[in-house]
């Protein structure tokens, strides 16, 4: 098991190298570059930015300050004019300047934004989990019941409205007429607890109302993926020959279902959980738009219209990281789930 | 058993959370505590066998119980802003987008300042200036009192900054000329340091040359609240600029201790009417009142709370849950807010000094034709499209700089304007002298492009149908995303790509026509998008820039006007931009044309706004 889990680690260090590496040259591929503007810099300023960035180096220089910082790209190249540049190179943990938000660091930036991302993220995940799976049960279980039939509308339902219809209503009736809540915002502030969670004395009221909104409308489109899965896996699973065996060995229907048949069930559920942390956690864009929450959602469609190269670059990376972390843990979360699969 | 323990484990983790989130905000306990009380009792005493009453003041000990609150704190006098994005930045030298220069008009100082109301160039750090006779030097005398504060979040207090001897910290001559040089140096690489290119020498030093350094610009510290510009030439709208952010007094010392990080809150060192007091990137900004601003009596409003609302529509309804006190109104909302009683009087829709327009491509056939270019900017009904697409009450332009601006002709009476007959004649000449129909020139595949946005899509949809309704041509529309668009309408991409016509907009950086037809649209100045052949026109913008006398600048720049939209028909004015608003009738503010929202002009009643939101 350890030494799957290394190995898998190590195996992060190509993928990540390669997503890097394609992000980088791509995000260079679009027209347009950082500092265009319907103004148009005068040439000389515009190459004064350009210098600033690296911009003005080969492609392969600049990949060089990226990844390892500008002391390396002196060592490599030679050029000692290199050793003025800022960057310290991702291996040390350095995401670069925003070209966009000229005083702060890709770090900064993300320092801020992906806690409330991440907030928001986990609180729609445990509702789409506490919504969706005992709802796809009762589901299967009662197949073509009006339980079934009423869950499947719902998911249908949920799973078609878009958050940009959904987050306008919501807040039109919920803050509007009902007055019941805000309108816009998020109860936390930096700085946050362990860097992530909302500081022990903002978790107040105020706190969640203003999370019932976003966390509703993420969370209830997940959950109705959830059920659907969640009911379709238990229909299969329930079928099987170890399910006759537990009921001829004589156990109780509860202890059938939520022993033997259910924990295989969510084998499909755990498997889109590793991608859905990953969207989640990062921020999605519409729902934080919409309800004005400074999360990490924003950076990832922006950062591409104001082509700042570097953000871009931070907020990819971070999701790949996301993503490729969170689908260890479900490959490892398999071999709990259905003692068949082994880590050899 | 481990798994299960595992599981025990986390079930007590979730319940732990959930006990935590259920936790009541405020625990309103009751104090028991003894008060002294005197009161009058009345109290019928039987004296020497007579009943009598007399009346008495006891003291006596009673319990009461008190709230465990805070004694009632006034509540400062609070705007509720919205800036709409992240600030891109708080320093002068790099500020180029309205959101930065909000920010930094309210925390600094300029030499001078535009009037809100009358758009004019107005003493502010600088009481007075002279210009010398050829009209190449500008001396201005500063003023002595405004301190260099800063405020500390962890006291919330403001405090005046000292130097290395201990002494307070007063704006000075020095600061001025540090601040100019340090927009002009290139390593400051500012966005916006072509605005001070009239100084002398600032193009070539901010261009890395070699031959001239920063001590070699032309701005000097006559002595310590005297400060001397020299420029390239003669430039009759200097005293605008040298109110600009970039040329703004800057802490030397401040920038040079916290390099990048200078603006974040706590380290930020500023003279203006309000200090920040916090700044979380991304979700909010708050400014309070300096106390040290020399006319902080004047100043209504104590504190900014500023959020970040991207999403025009979340900012309405938070305005409509009066959780701000002022917002734009999303296009979609306009018909709505002013058929309601109550936001059709919170609605104001004030001039912007900006103008929409469309360029022609000047040298590609057809466009590469005046009367051409005079049919289809003919052919454009603007009163019309503004009644029925735009909505927002813009006025119609017929010329390029909006009035308001220096130099800029009163709107309607120099330009063409909506002339469909005139525009049929235009046409058909051309196409007479050509040979050709109108299916010849619908097949030359005549394209239309602009940045993709709803609101320009529908602008454009519209003129692409009253072009066929009015020449009977049909023309192409395109879009392309922000950034590729800016490069393919440079005026270095191949004229095969290059679209007939496209789309864009122009807004003032100082209210003079220099900064509009002369920087845009000279040949020789500006990026030549519409790839003109420089022209009189182009002698005309330069000539007015160096002449001292205004009435006679002004004439200059009415006949360059009247040249481009008339003679040569180059582009197509739209019209001029409105910013479109709602403000609570608790909120007096005003809607300055150019630089800054004056925060510190403005008041609030609060007893109102309080009332309002029910507290």
């Amino acid at each position: 098991m350890i030494n799957y889990i290394i190995r898998r680690l190590l195996g992060f260090i190509p993928v990540l190298f390669g997503i890097t590496l394609f992000t980088f040259v791509l995000v260079r591929a679009i027209p347009g570059g950082p500092f265009e503007s319907e103004k148009g810099l005068p040439p000389q300023v515009e190459a004064n930015r350009m210098a600033q960035y690296h911009l003005d180096w080969p492609m392969s220089k600049q990949f060089i300050s990226y990844l390892f910082g500008d002391d390396i790209v002196a060592i490599v190249t030679g050029d000692e004019a290199a050793r003025d540049g800022t960057s310290r190179g991702l291996i040390r943990g350095d995401f670069g300047l925003s070209t966009k938000y000229r005083n702060q660091t890709v770090t900064d930036i993300i320092k801020v934004a992906l806690p409330t991302s991440a907030q928001l993220g986990i609180m729609s995940l445990l509702l789409a989990l506490f919504i969706g799976v005992p709802m796809g049960t009762l589901a299967a279980l009662k197949q073509n019941s009006w339980i079934d039939y009423t869950s499947t509308f719902a998911a249908v339902i949920f799973m078609s409205i878009p958050n940009i219809v959904l987050a306008p209503v919501l807040i039109w009736i919920l803050a509007l007429k009902l007055n019941w809540l805000p309108v816009a915002g998020w109860g936390a502030k930096p700085p946050f607890f362990l860097g992530i969670f909302p500081p022990p004395s903002s978790l107040n009221k105020e706190y969640f109302q203003h999370a019932v909104m976003p966390v509703f409308a993420l969370g209830t489109g997940s959950a109705a993926v959830i059920a659907r899965l969640t009911r379709a896996s238990l229909l299969q699973v329930i079928r099987e020959d170890y399910i006759r065996t537990a009921r001829a060995k004589g156990l109780t229907e509860r202890v059938v279902i939520v022993i033997h048949a259910l924990k295989n069930s969510l084998i499909p559920v755990i498997t889109i959980l590793g991608p859905l942390f990953a969207a989640l956690v990062t921020g999605t864009f519409i729902v934080e738009q919409f309800f004005g929450i400074n999360g990490l959602g924003k950076h990832f469609v922006q950062s591409v219209g104001n082509r700042d190269y570097t953000l871009l670059m931070g907020v990819t990376l971070l999701y790949s990281l996301f993503l490729v972390g969170s689908n260890l843990l479900v490959d490892i979360a398999y071999g709990w789930l259905d003692p068949r699969i082994r880590f050899d | 058993m481990f798994k299960k323990r595992n599981l025990l484990l986390a079930v007590l983790l979730l319940a732990a959370f959930a006990l935590v989130a259920c936790q009541p905000e405020v625990v309103t306990e009751t104090i028991t505590e003894q008060v002294e009380v005197t009161r009058v009792v009345t109290e019928t005493v039987v004296e020497e066998g007579a009943a009598v009453e007399v009346t008495r003041i006891v003291t006596e000990e009673v319990v009461v119980e008190v709230p465990a609150e805070e004694p009632m704190m006034e509540m400062p006098v609070t705007l509720n802003w919205n800036f709409g994005t992240e600030p891109p930045t708080a320093d002068p030298s790099l500020s180029t987008d309205t959101t930065s220069v909000d920010l930094v008009g309210n925390m600094f100082v300029g030499l001078t300042k535009f009037d809100p109301v009358s758009g004019e160039v107005s003493p502010y750090l600088a009481t007075d200036w002279s210009v010398s006779e050829d009209g190449t030097v500008y001396t201005f005398n500063l003023r002595d009192d405004i301190a260099w504060v800063n405020y500390n979040p962890v006291t919330g207090e403001t405090t005046q900054v000292t130097d290395a001897d201990g002494n307070p910290r007063f704006v000075n001559a020095h600061d001025v000329v540090y601040g100019v040089k340090r927009t002009v140096d290139p390593n400051t690489a500012s966005d916006y340091a072509y605005v001070l290119y009239i100084i002398k020498n600032a193009e070539a030093i901010n261009g890395g040359s070699e031959e001239v350094t920063l001590d070699d610009l032309g701005v000097v510290a006559v002595d310590d609240y005297t400060v001397e510009f020299t420029l390239e030439n003669p430039a009759g709208f200097f005293p605008a600029i040298a109110g600009m952010w970039v040329a703004n007094p800057m802490p030397q010392w401040a920038i040079e201790e916290n390099d990048s990080k200078w603006t974040e809150a706590g380290l930020i060192v500023t003279n203006g009417p309000y200090v920040m007091e916090s700044w979380i990137h991304g979700g909010e900004l708050n400014l309070v009142k300096n106390p040290l601003w020399v006319n902080a009596d004047d100043v209504q409003i104590e504190r900014i709370e500023g959020v970040m609302i991207t999403e025009a529509s979340t900012s309405f309804a938070m305005y409509e849950n009066n959780e701000l006190d002022t917002t734009g109104v999303p296009t979609t909302e306009i018909d709505r807010v002013k058929a309601d009683p109550v936001l059709s009087a919170d609605f104001y829709s004030a001039p912007v000094p900006c103008t929409y327009y469309y360029g022609f491509t000047n040298n590609k056939p057809p466009f590469d034709d005046v009367r051409v270019r005079t049919a289809f900017s003919e052919a454009i009904d603007r009163q019309s499209l503004i009644d029925n697409v735009t909505k927002g009450g813009q006025t119609p332009a017929t010329s390029f700089a909006p009035p308001g601006i220096f130099g800029a002709p009163a709107p309607g009476t120099v330009g063409i304007g909506y002339d469909p007959d005139a525009a049929v004649a235009a046409l058909e000449s051309y196409l007479d002298e050509k040979g050709l129909t109108r299916e010849d020139m619908t097949a030359m595949d005549i394209t239309l492009m602009h940045n993709t946005s709803e609101g320009h899509a529908l602008i454009a949809a519209a003129i692409q149908q009253m072009w066929k309704d009015v020449l009977g041509i049909d023309v192409r529309v395109e879009n392309q995303e922000w950034a590729v668009y800016l490069q393919t309408i440079k005026n270095t991409t191949p004229l095969e790509e290059m679209p007939h016509i496209w789309r864009l907009g122009w807004c003032a950086d100082y209210p003079d026509e220099n900064n509009w037809i002369h920087e845009v649209f000279n040949a020789n100045a500006g990026a030549n998008r519409l790839r003109r052949e420089p022209s009189q026109f182009d002698e005309l913008t330069a000539q007015a820039g160096q002449e001292q006398d205004p009435a006679v600048r002004a004439e200059l720049y009415a006949e360059a006007e009247r040249i481009l939209a008339v003679d040569e028909a180059a582009y197509a004015p739209i019209y001029h931009y409105t910013t479109v608003n709602v403000t609570k009738p608790w909120l007096t503010r005003n809607f300055p044309p150019l630089g800054a929202n004056d925060f510190y002009n403005w008041t609030i009643d609060m007893d109102a706004k309080l009332e309002a939101q029910g507290n």
